[in-house]
């Protein structure tokens, strides 16, 4: 971005965008339950309006990727993807653990790394070059992958979609320009018009539909 | 574990401490209950929120340390979601509290918070609840009845709620 520090130090303008993330994934997740959260948030909801979507807004901070967790343990015969942050998932490291200690085959977490505080103006997070995948691989978590370009993105997508898990995608992309998240009938997508409690009931008579 | 079995229990989600680790041990391994150990408490809340979601019936067990500690996720996840929840607290602490003949009580003076003799963690654990807006009752362990209405109550009340434990799980 025009104006935007290069928190990565290496060319932000090279490096996938947000949207180049998630078109990809909005084509080809099926019927699978994906899990939002600060910046990819809005974005998301731009491009998918599906009732297995989620928005982890106005919520806890720091806690999809284990909120997400529970529903990939609740629904094993579902894949659960979940789009975190990197700050947020700075806030909660431990969870790398919990999910490789739970062996959730079903889980799959992409660290959207933007390197920054996208939705207060771009603050950089504490680290300088944190390496997520590493991370994971050293919680226990025995996929990983490190993307960088869309090519490389849509390359490998239809393989971390088809394969057991649990499964740690680093994503890096550049810095964008989303502003605050709110939940309210302002917001263009459907998941953010509505208060967490009633999205949350929808979804979970959504999941549990014909359930035993 | 027959309680948590007849009310339907599908995930116990939570940290060990001295007070439920007989309950942890029980629960490794079981067939009708899985354990989903987490690292920290806030995630224990957040993880069976996302249970809830999916159609499970967990329940938390943590530490009231790890209650306190866990107080943005339980607001955000459990309590936003009104994700009917229920909540074991081990309470370290009490016997202490008791010893020294004081009570929980809203905004506890700073010498009670200092006292060596007194744990500040049971002075401060059934206020927070109050000020969360988090239902509790306290338990002992002694009559698994209690264990039993406090689930049902909590799944008919449609919103998350403590049970302070007080006395310790044995393997029996």
């Amino acid at each position: 971005m025009a104006g935007r520090p290069d928190l990565h130090g290496d060319g932000d303008r090279l490096m996938m965008t947000t949207l180049e993330l998630l078109e990809p994934l909005a084509r080809r997740r099926g019927d699978q339950v994906v899990v939002t959260t600060m910046s990819v948030t809005r974005p998301w909801g731009r491009l998918s309006d599906h009732d297995l979507d989620f928005a982890s807004a106005d919520s806890a901070m720091g806690h999809a990727a284990d909120l997400a967790l529970g529903i990939a343990l609740a629904r094993p015969e579902r894949r659960v993807v979940c789009l975190n942050g990197d700050g947020s998932m700075l806030m909660t490291l431990g969870t790398l653990a919990t999910v490789a200690g739970s062996g959730a085959e079903n889980f799959i977490l992409v660290v959207v790394d933007n390197a920054g505080y996208e939705i207060t103006g771009g603050q950089p997070v504490a680290g300088v070059s944190v390496d997520y995948a590493a991370m994971a691989k050293g919680a226990g978590i025995p996929r990983t992958l490190t993307v960088t370009s869309a090519r490389e993105w849509d390359e490998a997508l239809d393989h971390v979609l088809g394969s057991s898990g649990p499964t740690l995608i680093h994503a890096r992309v550049a810095l964008g320009d989303e502003g605050p998240i709110s939940r309210s009938a302002r917001e263009e997508a459907r998941y953010l018009r509505t208060s967490l409690a009633e999205w949350s009931a929808s979804l979970r008579e959504c999941l549990t539909r014909g359930a035993g | 574990m027959r309680v948590l079995t007849g009310a339907g229990t599908s995930h116990v989600v939570g940290i060990p401490d001295n007070s439920s680790a007989g309950l942890f041990d029980a629960l490794a391994g079981h067939s009708a209950i899985a354990l989903v150990r987490v690292s920290r408490e806030g995630e224990a809340m957040a993880v069976a929120a996302g249970l809830w979601l999916g159609g499970a019936r967990p329940l938390v067990v943590i530490q009231n340390t790890g209650l306190l500690e866990s107080g943005d996720a339980l607001r955000g996840t459990l309590a936003r979601m009104a994700a009917p929840v229920p909540i074991l607290v081990t309470a370290r602490g009490y016997g202490k509290m008791s010893a020294a003949g004081l009570i929980p009580a809203p905004r506890p003076p700073r010498d009670l918070l200092v006292r060596p003799d007194v744990d500040s963690v049971a002075l401060l654990t059934e206020p927070t609840l109050d000020a969360w807006g988090i239902p509790f009752r306290r338990w002992d362990g002694g009559e698994v009845e209690v264990l039993a209405d406090f689930l049902s109550s909590v799944e008919a009340g449609g919103w998350p709620a403590a049970l302070i434990f007080t006395g310790t799980v044995t393997a029996s």
